[in-house]
């Protein structure tokens, strides 16, 4: 008996009792989706979440300084270190590439009819963001651009100038741009920043497509020359992003950097702290892993426990069908062919019910993506097909002994069965 | 040359050793050769089931030898045994044994597929036998959409389909009217004049009349093997 022929009679049996066989696909199927759903999503999450981060750029070193001392006012009394270490750092320019400041402030942005106090984050019912979000406001060097991977699409970037005159320019994300300029040229318009005007002189290119999402989230900023901070009533930022030429160079000038800080700040009233910016990253891809292995663990649990009940239908079906058993093998049916049938028939029933586990679970990636990520996450081609090949295995792993057992009934006892 | 069955002291016991102990078949020596037409008579429990399965490689005997056309039939394995009720004995039961689930036509072809012989080959067999038992037209149908004798006769076409020399019927017309159980009885004599040997499994005598020799049971033993004038159906 070949294996086109009993592929054919297990579909026959399968179809033969439609009610059974799904309430038993049930288990396989909720199974697969739920393993499905988690995979991808997570999947999906990591792998967008890195985009992100190397949209930004990598090899940054975040440099922070802190002080415990404040004023009668209980401001910080710490210290402008930033014209030193930028000095410092273009001085080491085999290593390092560029120093900026990453502070970023709260203030109300003003063009025309555009305010920002006016946006908020919102979204629709499938998660979609909606209207305009309020633009990120950073204080930055002419180094900013460098540091974020940024490249100038009109106009011009910020210069060293602009932060040592104090010059009221600023430039623009291209998600903020269009948000307060639309399809007008933003260079050479003014915008009001808590009521101080200030020029735009240049906009950033996008460095993700609006549609992919983030790019809503990571290219709405708008830069301003760190000095601006006096206009602007901010405090003086005591968090620097180093972009070091390469991951070797990082690790030396992490080292360099480190050096020089301890030269410089007084460790009686304060401290520094010299790292690399995917720290944070790390700890989050490895939080994320272990949330998915919790999950993970559960959905085959749920696995598990449908094929158990595909073992359990399987048996049933052996013991009803002990007659028809007996009956093939009269009339020649060798064990092997007993044993081929029954497998064959467990694992269509499975692979028929990881094919609706798969588009269940694609869809659940769908409404999980939506809801807690605000993602679009379809699942990855590779996932599909392990999905698939795993509930097939489930259904010959599971079926094996039913299997088996069919095949050991001896021709005359199952003959006289009823 | 070998005979084409033969059965040396036989016993097939059940709970052996034990007070319950049950002697099926008890020491039964029989030859049967190619083209003969048999009998097997007895009354219920007299053993002429047990007979038949070990006769069709069903089921294997407690002690005593049996050849099959040569062959020890003890010596061989489940795939072996499997091999030779596909190829050469053809059963028909009782209680026809089809396949529910499967139509008219699937069920003769089952032992070709077991063969492994191609889908058009197959289905020519199969229709052959068919059209042999005058059922060609109700090939589509399932069995349960049949008359007793018309299943019987699917039965007989999946037994003749893959044409083997020997064709095991046990009471084939035991749940047939006496009409229907005539015509079984008359096809079965038709297939023994073109050369197949037939044992016939039965506990009435009216039926045993149409074989040419009869072997009588009684309590596991044969208590009589004649030859006798065949009433021709």
């Amino acid at each position: 008996m070949n294996i086109r022929q009993a592929v054919k009679m297990a579909w026959k049996s399968i179809l033969g009792k439609k009610g059974r066989s799904v309430l038993t696909m049930l288990g396989i199927i909720i199974g697969i989706a739920a393993v499905m759903t988690i995979v991808s999503a997570m999947n999906g999450y990591t792998e967008k979440t890195m985009e992100q981060y190397a949209a930004m750029g990598s090899n940054q070193l975040t440099v922070s300084i802190y002080s415990w001392m404040v004023d009668e006012d209980g401001n910080s009394m710490a210290k402008d270190y930033f014209p030193d270490l930028y000095d410092y750092c273009n001085g080491i320019k085999d290593y390092v590439m560029g120093i900026t400041p990453t502070g970023s402030f709260s203030a109300t942005v003003v063009y025309g009819t555009k305010n920002s106090s006016n946006m908020q984050y919102s979204y629709d019912e499938q998660g979609n963001p909606t209207g305009d979000f309020p633009p990120s406001l950073y204080l930055g060097s002419d180094q900013y651009s460098i540091c974020n991977n940024l490249t100038v699409q009109k106009g011009r970037d910020l210069t060293a100038l602009d932060s040592s005159r104090y010059n009221q320019v600023c430039v623009m994300g291209a998600m903020a741009a269009k948000t307060f300029f639309g399809s007008v040229d933003p260079v050479g318009k003014t915008l009001q920043v808590n009521g101080q005007n200030f020029d735009v002189v240049g906009v950033y290119a996008a460095r993700m497509g609006e549609d992919s999402g983030s790019g809503r989230y990571i290219d709405n900023f708008i830069v301003f020359p760190y000095t601006a901070n006096r206009l602007l009533g901010s405090e003086v930022s005591s968090e620097f992003v180093v972009k070091a030429r390469s991951a070797d160079a990082m690790v030396e000038a992490s080292s360099r950097i480190g050096g020089f800080l301890k030269g410089l700040v007084n460790t009686n009233t304060g401290g520094y702290n010299v790292y690399p910016q995917n720290q944070w990253q790390q700890y989050q891809n490895e939080q994320m892993g272990m949330i998915s292995l919790v999950l993970g663990g559960i959905a085959a649990i749920s696995l598990l426990v449908g094929g158990i009940g595909i073992m359990n239908i399987m048996l049933v079906t052996v013991t009803e069908r002990t007659r028809e058993i007996g009956i093939r093998r009269a009339i020649g049916a060798q064990r092997s062919s007993i044993v081929t049938q029954f497998l064959i028939e467990a694992a269509m029933l499975c692979g028929i019910g990881g094919i609706f586990g798969i588009l269940l679970g694609t869809a659940g990636s769908l409404v999980v993506g939506k809801l807690m990520f605000q993602m679009t996450i379809y699942p990855a081609a590779w996932i599909t097909a392990c999905a698939f090949s795993l509930s097939v295995a489930l259904g010959i792993v599971f079926g094996i002994y039913p299997a088996v057992k069919a095949s050991n009934l001896q021709p005359v006892e199952a003959l006289r069965a009823e | 040359m070998a005979h084409l069955v033969e059965l040396r002291t036989v016993y097939k016991i059940y709970g052996e050793g034990l007070e319950s102990e049950v002697r099926a078949l008890d020491g039964v020596s029989l030859t049967i050769e190619k083209g003969e037409f048999v009998a097997v008579v007895g009354q219920s429990g007299s053993g002429k089931s047990t007979m038949m399965n070990v006769l069709g490689c069903l089921d294997i005997p407690t002690r005593g030898d049996y050849f099959l056309d040569g062959t020890d039939v003890r010596e061989l394995t489940d795939k072996e045994l499997s091999l030779i009720r596909n190829k050469q004995i053809g059963f028909i039961f009782q209680q026809y044994n089809l396949i529910q689930s499967l139509t008219v036509l699937e069920n003769v072809e089952l032992p070709l597929i077991y063969q492994g012989i191609n889908a058009d080959d197959r289905h020519d067999m199969a229709m052959e036998a068919l059209e042999r038992v005058g059922l060609a037209g109700r090939v589509k149908h399932k069995p349960t959409e049949m008359s007793g004798g018309q299943q019987q006769r699917v039965a007989i076409a999946r037994a003749i389909a893959t044409k083997p020399p020997i064709i095991m019927a046990d009471e084939p017309t035991g749940a047939l009217d006496s009409h229907t159980g005539h015509e079984v009885l008359q096809f079965l004599q038709q297939l023994n004049r073109e050369g197949s040997t037939v044992i016939l499994i039965t506990h009435d005598n009216g039926i045993a009349a149409t074989a040419r020799r009869i072997v009588r049971l009684q309590d596991g033993k044969i208590v009589k093997d004649e030859v006798q004038e065949v009433d021709w159906l």
